[in-house]
């Protein structure tokens, strides 16, 4: 699981089109989920409800997909067979979680060949963090195990959301994902016990994407009328700093016990028992995710390259008589 | 060209910028399946998702490499999603057979009907929202409205029932008993097992020697 562990491009000064929605079918739709039920796809649905849902959901079906890359770059290069085969099979679920995400969001009305066209096009977003490269195969093994980490914290929250398809993607996804983390554990603690060359590697690959890890929530919510009423409709389930204190209580003494170190002179839990860091550069942040990062062409030229070279299969397969019908669950 | 830590990507002389391709044509969509896995021996068949293919049999393989790759499965259905007929969805805790119309016909003459008619439906039950519609059983029936109104006569007693689902016995690919073997792949892929990495006593050793 490599969900986009934030939502990007939340309109924070769009108005949230309420006062277009008729009141009593608002009211029945917010009672339905005050009482604990899901929303299932043929139920009335507020239009703002729709569209954060269907972007939330998009951008986590393409953080899989583009996700898959950085580690896919190292299935060949993987030391041993074991771990070739583990990480073969990784990539493969993570592959899978695309298509059951795609499918959770299409059951809201877009087809998943726009969004396939949207991710290529540049006009969707995914992870940031899949724009910077995995030079060795330490970074690959902190994708494994940490960026799998946060965005771990981040769909057991979603998994408790009210939308009724992506809680059934997510249950799946989250099932198998147990392997995925403590593969990655178990890889990353490899080479921090290991010789000292591996255990500089491992360290160096860790200076390298912590930055990117604080970055990984986003940035402090912004606490918007979009964001409360986004969390009274359970479709966001935590805010983005609450996610970020979780998994620091989680994975940073993880990372301390076996020796390692944070790049973060100020990195520390404070009396309250609550996490206090640098804070991340937003701007370069922004930088990255709009387009200017290490690895964002790499990253959409591989994606397309996949299309056009799987193009004439899917034309071969075609029957023309054939309708697309959204998927009912 | 586009240059990568990965000889694979550099190999594909990738252009740096390339102007955007044209949105997806409708050529690419496929029509949709939806799919029913069996997680164990005599377990009832269970909905687990879409998948996108162009027939029944492409549709089968997708839903096995996407769905029983990783947890034991005993069988799979698919069905074009088309052709399944949804009742609307109700509260949890209700029973939506208790808003059906009264049936057009008496139960008795219903039954009576044109025996050349008669064909069989499966019956898919959504207890909770959330949850995945499971198989309840078959009916015979006329039409699918008939079925479900035989439906309600066969499981209506069972609660809650948020949504139903009617297909169509003939309209499902079901996997061959004959054929069980392609399910038996899993067990020997224990590197796919969270408990085959036990990496707490590497962690001691080291914190020991520390």
């Amino acid at each position: 699981m490599y969900g986009s562990a934030s939502t990007h491009d939340i309109p924070t000064k769009a108005t949230t089109g309420l006062e277009n929605e008729d009141p009593i079918l608002l009211a029945e739709f917010e009672a339905r989920i005050a009482r604990g039920e899901k929303i299932e796809p043929t139920d009335w649905m507020p239009q703002l409800y729709r569209k954060q849902l269907t972007r939330m959901i998009e951008q986590h079906a393409h953080s899989e997909i583009i996700g898959s890359l950085p580690e896919g770059t190292w299935i060949t290069r993987a030391p041993g067979f074991r771990r070739k085969m583990a990480q073969m099979a990784k990539v493969q679920d993570e592959v899978g979680h695309a298509q059951l995400l795609y499918s959770a969001a299409e059951t809201l009305g877009k087809t998943r060949e726009q969004m396939l066209s949207d991710l290529v096009n540049g006009k969707s977003k995914y992870s940031n963090v899949f724009n910077y490269p995995t030079p060795t195969w330490a970074d690959s093994n902190v994708i494994s195990w940490l960026i799998d980490a946060g965005a771990i914290v981040n769909q057991m929250a979603n998994a408790k959301g009210s939308y009724g398809p992506y809680c059934r993607a997510l249950d799946r996804i989250c099932a198998e994902e147990a392997f995925h983390l403590k593969y990655g554990h178990d890889a990353v603690v490899h080479m921090a016990t290991g010789t000292p060359i591996q255990r500089k590697m491992m360290q160096e690959a860790l200076n390298r994407w912590w930055p990117a890890i604080m970055t990984f929530f986003g940035p402090s919510d912004k606490m918007s009328t979009h964001t409360e009423i986004l969390m009274r409709w359970k479709v966001k389930m935590a805010t983005n700093d609450a996610c970020r204190q979780q998994f620091l209580d989680m994975y940073v003494p993880k990372i301390w016990e076996i020796g390692l170190t944070l790049p973060d002179a100020n990195l520390r839990k404070n009396e309250d028992g609550v996490w206090e860091f640098s804070e991340p550069d937003w701007e370069d942040f922004k930088r990255v995710i709009n387009g200017d990062g290490p690895c964002n062409a790499e990253r959409i030229a591989v994606r397309r390259a996949a299309e056009e070279n799987g193009a004439w299969v899917r034309r071969a397969m075609q029957q023309p008589q054939a309708k697309y019908v959204r998927p009912l669950a | 060209m586009l240059s990568s830590f990965d000889p694979r990507i550099s190999r594909l002389e990738l252009p740096e910028s390339a102007p955007p391709p044209s949105d997806k044509a409708a050529l690419d969509q496929f029509p949709t399946y939806e799919v029913f896995h069996q997680r164990k021996e005599n377990a009832a068949y269970v909905y687990v998702g879409p998948v996108h293919a162009p027939e029944a049999d492409v549709a089968f393989l997708f839903g096995k490499e996407q769905f029983s790759r990783r947890f034991p499965c005993t069988g799979m259905w698919v069905v074009l999603t088309s052709a399944i007929q949804v009742t609307e969805y109700g509260d949890d805790q209700q029973s939506v057979y208790d808003r059906l119309p009264l049936p057009l016909l008496p139960a008795d003459q219903l039954a009576a009907a044109d025996a050349a008619g008669m064909e069989s439906y499966d019956i898919f039950h959504l207890k909770k929202r959330g949850k995945a519609h499971a198989h309840v059983g078959q009916v015979s029936a006329t039409s699918p409205e008939a079925a479900l109104q035989a439906a309600k006569a066969a499981f209506g007693d069972q609660r809650p029932v948020v949504n139903v689902w009617v297909i169509r016995s003939a309209d499902l690919l079901r996997s061959d008993e004959a054929d069980r073997d392609m399910w038996t792949t899993t067990p020997d892929k224990k590197y796919r097992e969270a408990i085959s990495y036990k990496v707490q006593d590497r962690i001691d050793r080291f914190k020991q020697e520390g």
